[in-house]
């Protein structure tokens, strides 16, 4: 069992990181979990554990200038659900999160650094290419969530750093889309999770993306087949999207419940897709479900 | 470096100097002796042992006392006494919404704190609230019109 610390400012936890390799420990929804040993006994870590929840330091939402919206690691999922200034894709994530006191209490950064792949708020992260900020006594590094999560509870966090905060570039998307199937409506980890979102300029879809969550060992952005519908007019949709969807099917990898997985995920992508097609009024495609 | 704890409980000041990866609730029940806290699922799932830090519900089994420095925590023993608990106590009784009651000091907490921030909320606004809890009793229905009932007795008292 390692020892616990709780540091009172951000340049004392960053000393004790480097000195012990303790490890952040912020709302405790999945690490206290982890760690449980039943009624009446506290949890105990392999490891050196600091209480990291009241470095003000890592706390607030905040609009930069250039519409880059910076959330700090420590934001809980009821405060991003409920920030004016957060992406549409990202609220809709953290709304769905457990329920009440979970929301109260998560954090984006566990969120992030637990690297589930069944994690609710990277999915809409990583369609957005937000960067996370890290932290260690030598400064701090920018680097893509999409490359700082490298797999199923695998980061490229060093032992001496921390994750400070989450950067999403400002974008203004034609049509958006978001939805998350677990079990139940409140409470539930997801079984399979989709975002996307297009521009679409003169009837040009000049913009296209999604990210598939717990459809692999991480969250799935598959480029190539972004590729394949960037650049075509609206009404060439039908042409494509067979292609389009065999593409993505490629590159998810759901290792259980495969059939269902992938049928779900062609089904959602379809129906964005035709949407557009249809020609669906500018917006939220799908309602907020 | 902090090496003792402190925090408010139900608005006195508490000092705690153990392990600071205690859980909350073991805090409350062993040392405080408030077992209106109640011990479902260990997990923060089922919402028992659900509590007021801050002014926002949470579950006190998953926080670590650590992580309550300088915080305001209410138990159900804290609000029982003042005119919104007494408000739901008297909603709750009213309205049937009690069989077995182990997830009762919960569903209050969860309640308090879903009125305190939306004064009349709708039906769907009030599972939603209680969608923490798990009741394995009553199926939910007498609970959500128990706490509607709540909100439009209450009146002003939740504004």
């Amino acid at each position: 069992m390692g020892m616990t610390y709780i540091p009172s400012a951000l340049s004392e936890a960053l000393q004790l990181r480097a000195g012990t390799g303790a490890r952040p420990l912020a709302g405790g929804t999945d690490m206290m979990v982890q760690a449980k040993r039943g009624i009446g006994l506290a949890p105990e870590f392999p490891y050196p554990v600091m209480i990291i929840s009241g470095l003000d330091e890592l706390k607030g939402i905040k609009a930069r200038e250039d519409g880059t919206v910076e959330i700090g690691a420590l934001s809980t999922p009821a405060e991003i659900a409920a920030s004016p200034l957060v992406p549409w894709h990202v609220r809709m994530a953290a709304a769905g999160m457990g329920a009440v006191a979970l929301r109260n209490s998560a954090t984006i950064g566990g969120n992030i650094g637990n690297a589930s792949p069944k994690g609710d708020l990277p999915q809409p992260l990583i369609l957005l290419e937000a960067e996370v900020i890290l932290v260690s006594m030598h400064g701090e590094k920018k680097m893509l969530l999409d490359d700082f999560i490298l797999g199923s509870k695998k980061t490229a966090l060093r032992d001496d750093e921390l994750i400070k905060s989450i950067l999403i570039p400002p974008h203004s998307f034609t049509y958006s889309y978001y939805r998350k199937i677990g079990m139940r409506r409140a409470n539930a980890i997801s079984k399979l999770s989709l975002s996307a979102a297009a521009v679409v300029k003169d009837g040009e879809i000049v913009d296209f993306r999604a990210a598939s969550g717990a459809a692999g060992p991480k969250v799935i952005r598959s480029h190539e087949a972004e590729a394949m519908i960037k650049g075509h007019r609206t009404e060439e949709i039908p042409d494509i999207l067979d292609g389009f969807l065999a593409a993505w099917d490629g590159a998810i990898s759901p290792h259980a419940m495969p059939v269902y997985r992938r049928n779900t995920t062609k089904r959602m992508l379809s129906f964005f897709l035709e949407s557009i097609f249809n020609g669906s009024e500018p917006g939220i495609i799908g309602g907020e479900v | 470096m902090l090496s003792k704890i402190e925090f408010k409980v139900n608005g006195r000041n508490t000092v705690f100097s153990g392990n600071p990866l205690t859980r909350l609730i073991d805090v409350l029940r062993e040392d405080l002796g408030l077992t209106g806290v109640k011990e479902g699922c260990g997990e923060g799932e089922c919402g028992a042992c659900s509590v007021i830090k801050d002014g926002k519900l949470v579950t006190s089994c998953i926080i670590p006392v650590g992580a309550v420095n300088g915080s305001e925590i209410y138990t159900i023993e804290g609000i029982r006494d003042t005119e919104k608990g007494k408000c739901l106590v008297e909603s709750f009784a009213e309205g049937g919404a009690v069989q077995c009651g182990f997830c009762i000091p919960g569903m209050v907490m969860a309640a308090y704190a879903l009125l305190s921030e939306n004064p009349h909320p709708t039906d769907e606004e009030i599972r939603k609230g209680i969608s923490g809890n798990i009741c394995r009793c009553t199926g939910y229905d007498l609970i959500v019109a128990s706490i509607r009932l709540a909100a439009d007795k209450g009146g002003d008292l939740w504004a």
